[in-house]
């Protein structure tokens, strides 16, 4: 869609024109995020953004959307772009607004461990900010690195920590936000609407500007692990084990495939963690680390090495570098099932002429955090299309087996009536109430639309996707 | 018609697009905008290059200007290479799309006019070349131009030419004296072609790159030693691929010669009641690994030596590589000014780096404050504490 010229000159006008750019370069990249898009699904959409705004304060986000609200364009957030559902991605051109100029630090309560920071600040700011203090981060995601605290709100909000600490929406005290008719919200838990209703809503329902994050203690030991083993049915009831007789700050394992890099005593599954808190505590969970992993004939690695692994888990894609590209999806599986989709996905994988490779977060004793990803090339029209529809299939599995996906997005919004439909009702009211226009980042999680602005049934979606399974075999 | 080379091809899908290299670079951190970034440039490359690697030249000649202006607005400091999620070789894929702009005739002005300076004067300045030695007689240094010798001292276009750093030259040469060596000057030394390498310019880097070849074999010298890390960086590494083969000279950077000076005994240098810290130079530090040798040094002639916020292999640009002083002066000031404050807040007495350029580009930056600490090159601050200059 062009905008017209008119929105473009009161932009510009309002928040100076080096905040705003028509830039065809600029527009070129920013119509993607993580994920490579098929060039066929190019076609439906028209992800190049027409302009991109990168506001400086809150009252540049709620002006960008009020215009955009009278004008009628879309508005898509964006912090670090780090999330591979689509989530950023324009459907039928519009504004991007870039919130990685909104990174400063507001205010640190060194009595009570909150720290207020605005919405664009990547996590490793504020991991170097605390590094002075004696306070530190309870969660961050694997993408600490680039990704930014309001990306996270508006996702999943599970990662290193989540399983000591819980998710980020439990480590969240406050947040302001800009809602779509372009006001400025404080929200907290007794707010209408409330922080828990608009976190995790994707970036269709507000825009965070700034968040106030619960901090804990700097921990008096940590102590990295990691151990192999030669099957993943031992690796995962090992784990299972240090769950229940220890508590670790956070616990990952993963299948062979992302030690590629590597060369383990045991390469077929291995997992890695750290024990954070108290000396005396740490060293007690370690040693019975030591004998869990023993009993379940495991290879417990030394302690550098263990060390370099933790070192190294913000490096969760290296693997890519084999691909040239990788095609995955996310998603919250009961930990019982864990093995049972494993299985699935490899035998989806030998259908497919596929190595799939899992990772497994644990966020508790209970429930997990599954990614699953292959190696593929993109530059393989075709073929590539046919494999992205293995990840529908995963993803039907998983929430047969009482799972649900790890965000929706653009990818997986037709999944949410069969997972979360209550959720679903509960956004779509949300959405009519807030957003009546649909300017805040349209035709994402509750239903999609394409290039015109035409809607895309979730069941049309998933017819396409099965015959692109089918023509699989044809190809 | 440029055909990306199979490794960069596949580098360049391999991208995970995961901004770990955008939230590094010194550029983007000024700039903001995602075309500015590691990850936006080779998302952009890309678009511009065919599955098997060839260029679209439609798109090429539609946005080359575009593409010019974010290539070039560039350190080449690696740090984008060195956070890389996928590990690649960004530097060697900045390169050859320099190299493709400069093919299509898609370079700034002041790029074409450096290389054009090059090609005619032999020099970055467009000075008569045979002034090169003109730093020999406003020093007052001991220098001599041998037929034959063990070791040549090739001192660079920086050193030779700009008169703050020109006692850099004066403190190699008596160092070199002081520690007995048989060494000389080349009589006809050209630029060592590392900015043409920049500009996109390899073929015409190619010719420099031979002469000084030519010049130091002919001297039959074992070691040819620099205090500049560019002219390091393109005498060990570019060269032999410049060349096809490897030189007959071992290529030694200032500070790794101090080093073993020191740590043989040949040089003593007595401690000084001073706090330094060190500024690594990307080119140094970084993309060649000289990262020891210069802190060995200085922790045996000062009282203390201080880490800087991001040192050694996170080190943080100055400003002054990949040509982006040429392109963009005042991107470039900024960028000096913000690793100045990196510096000057470590409280060391003196800032200390192993780089012409990046003492006098640190150095322009401490004047432009209040209270500006002083900054000086390695080399001169042993050759002071000898009492050699
Ligand atoms: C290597 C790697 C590791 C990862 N590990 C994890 C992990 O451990 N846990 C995890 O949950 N995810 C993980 N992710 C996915 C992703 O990094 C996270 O979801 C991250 O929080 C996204 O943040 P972002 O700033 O990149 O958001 P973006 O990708 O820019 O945006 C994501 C969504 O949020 C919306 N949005 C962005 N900012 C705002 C805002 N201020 N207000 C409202 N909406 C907004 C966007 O519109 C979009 O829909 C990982 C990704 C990578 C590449």
């Amino acid at each position: 869609m062009a905008i017209p010229n008119d929105f473009l000159n009161v932009l510009i006008n309002k928040l100076g024109e080096e905040h705003v750019s028509v830039d065809p370069l600029e527009k070129l990249v920013y119509a993607h995020d993580l994920a490579a898009l098929p060039k066929s699904v190019k076609l439906l959409f028209d992800t190049t953004p027409d302009a991109i705004v990168r506001p400086e304060s809150a009252e540049h986000v709620a002006e960008v959307i009020r215009l955009a609200n009278e004008y009628k364009i879309p508005v898509i957030p964006r912090g670090g772009a780090t999330w591979g559902f689509g989530g950023t991605v324009p459907v039928r051109g519009g504004v991007v607004l870039d919130l990685t100029g909104l990174n400063r630090i507001v205010h640190l309560d060194e009595e009570h461990g909150l720290l207020t920071v605005e919405c664009g600040i990547v996590w490793e700011d504020i991991m170097r900010f605390l590094q002075k203090t004696c306070w530190e981060l309870p969660v961050y995601p694997s993408s600490a690195l680039s990704s930014t605290v309001g990306g996270w709100a508006a996702t999943g909000g599970i990662g290193y920590g989540s399983l000591k600490h819980g998710p980020f929406i439990k480590n969240v005290v406050k947040a302001t936000a800009v809602l779509p008719d372009g006001r400025a919200v404080m929200l907290d838990d007794n707010s209408d609407p409330s922080l828990s209703q608009l976190f995790g809503s994707e970036g269709i329902l507000c825009v965070f500007t700034d968040l106030t994050l619960k901090l804990v203690p700097k921990s008096e030991a940590e102590r990295p692990f990691m151990a192999s083993f030669s099957s993943l049915a031992n690796a995962l009831m090992a784990a299972q084990e240090v769950l229940r007789l220890t508590s670790p700050h956070s616990l990952v394992l993963r299948t062979f495939g992302f030690t590629r890099t590597k060369d383990y005593v045991n390469p077929d599954a291995y997992f890695f963690g750290c024990f954070t808190g108290y000396k005396h505590a740490v060293d007690k969970y370690y040693l019975t680390l030591e004998e869990v992993v023993n009993r379940y004939r495991g290879y417990l690695a030394p302690e550098d090495e263990a060390g370099r692994e933790w070192e190294e888990r913000f490096y969760t894609l290296r693997v890519k570098k084999w691909g040239p590209s990788i095609l995955g999806n996310e998603f919250i599986i009961p930990v019982p099932k864990i093995l049972d989709m494993v299985g699935y996905c490899w035998q989806l994988g030998s259908l497919a002429r596929l190595d799939v490779e899992v990772e497994v977060m644990f966020v508790s004793r209970d429930r997990a955090l599954m990614f699953q990803l292959f190696l593929c090339d993109e530059r393989k029209s075709i073929r590539y299309l046919t494999e992205a529809a293995i990840t529908k299939k995963v993803l039907e599995a998983a929430i047969k087996a009482g799972g649900k996906p790890y965000g929706y997005g653009l990818w997986n919004f037709p999944f949410m009536e069969a997972a979360e439909p209550e959720k679903k009702r509960e956004l779509e009211s949300l959405k009519r109430a807030l957003d009546p226009q649909g300017v805040l980042n349209p035709g994402k999680t509750i239903g999609a639309e394409l290039a015109l602005g035409l809607p895309l049934p979730g069941r049309l979606y998933g017819m396409l996707m099965d015959g692109v399974w089918f023509l699989r075999k044809v190809v | 018609m440029l055909v990306l080379p199979k490794l960069q091809l596949e580098d360049v899908f391999a991208c995970a697009q995961c901004g770990y290299c955008m939230k590094r670079c010194p550029v983007h951190y000024f700039l903001g905008w995602e075309s500015e970034s590691p990850r936006g440039k080779v998302f952009a490359i890309k678009e511009l290059i065919k599955n098997d690697g060839r260029v679209d030249e439609k798109r090429i000649h539609r946005l080359g200007r575009l593409l010019s202006k974010r290539f070039f607005n560039c350190t080449f400091c690696g740090l984008c290479r060195e956070v890389c999620h996928v590990e690649i070789d960004l530097l060697e894929l900045w390169s050859r799309v320099r190299e493709m702009l400069y093919d299509h005739g898609f370079v700034p002005e002041n790029v074409v006019r450096l290389s054009e300076a090059l090609r005619l004067s032999k020099n970055i300045y467009m000075m008569d070349n045979a002034s090169r030695t003109d730093w020999v007689a406003y020093t007052g240094a001991d220098v001599s131009f041998k037929d034959s010798a063990e070791v040549v001292y090739f001192v660079g276009c920086v050193t030779s030419f700009s008169g703050r750093v020109q006692t850099v030259a004066q403190a190699i040469s008596s160092i070199l004296n002081s520690a007995n060596e048989d060494w000389t000057l080349l009589k006809d030394e050209w630029c060592c072609g590392h900015p043409l390498v920049l500009s996109g310019a390899t073929r015409e880097a190619r010719a420099l790159a031979m002469h000084n070849v030519e010049m130091v074999e002919s001297i039959g010298a074992k070691k040819v030693v620099t205090g500049c890390p560019g002219c390091y960086l393109a005498l060990k590494h570019e060269y032999p691929r410049l060349l096809g083969r490897k030189p007959g000279f071992e290529v030694l950077h200032s500070s790794q010669l101090l080093d073993v000076y020191m740590a043989s005994g040949k040089l003593t240098v007595p401690k000084a009641d001073v706090t330094l810290t060190y500024h690594d130079p990307c080119e140094l530090g970084r993309i060649s690994g000289v990262i020891r040798e210069p802190r060995a040094v200085l922790q045996t002639i000062a009282d203390a030596l201080v880490e800087p916020e991001y040192s050694g292999k996170e080190s943080i640009c100055c400003g002054s590589g990949g040509l982006l002083k040429a392109v963009n002066p005042s991107l470039a000031e900024s960028l000096a000014r913000r690793r100045y404050g990196m510096l000057a807040s470590t409280g060391a007495d003196v800032i200390v780096s192993a780089c012409p350029t990046c003492v006098q580009t640190l150095a322009q930056a401490a004047t432009a404050t209040q209270n500006g600490k002083r900054v000086v090159d390695i080399s001169e601050l042993v050759a002071e504490q000898i009492g050699l200059i």
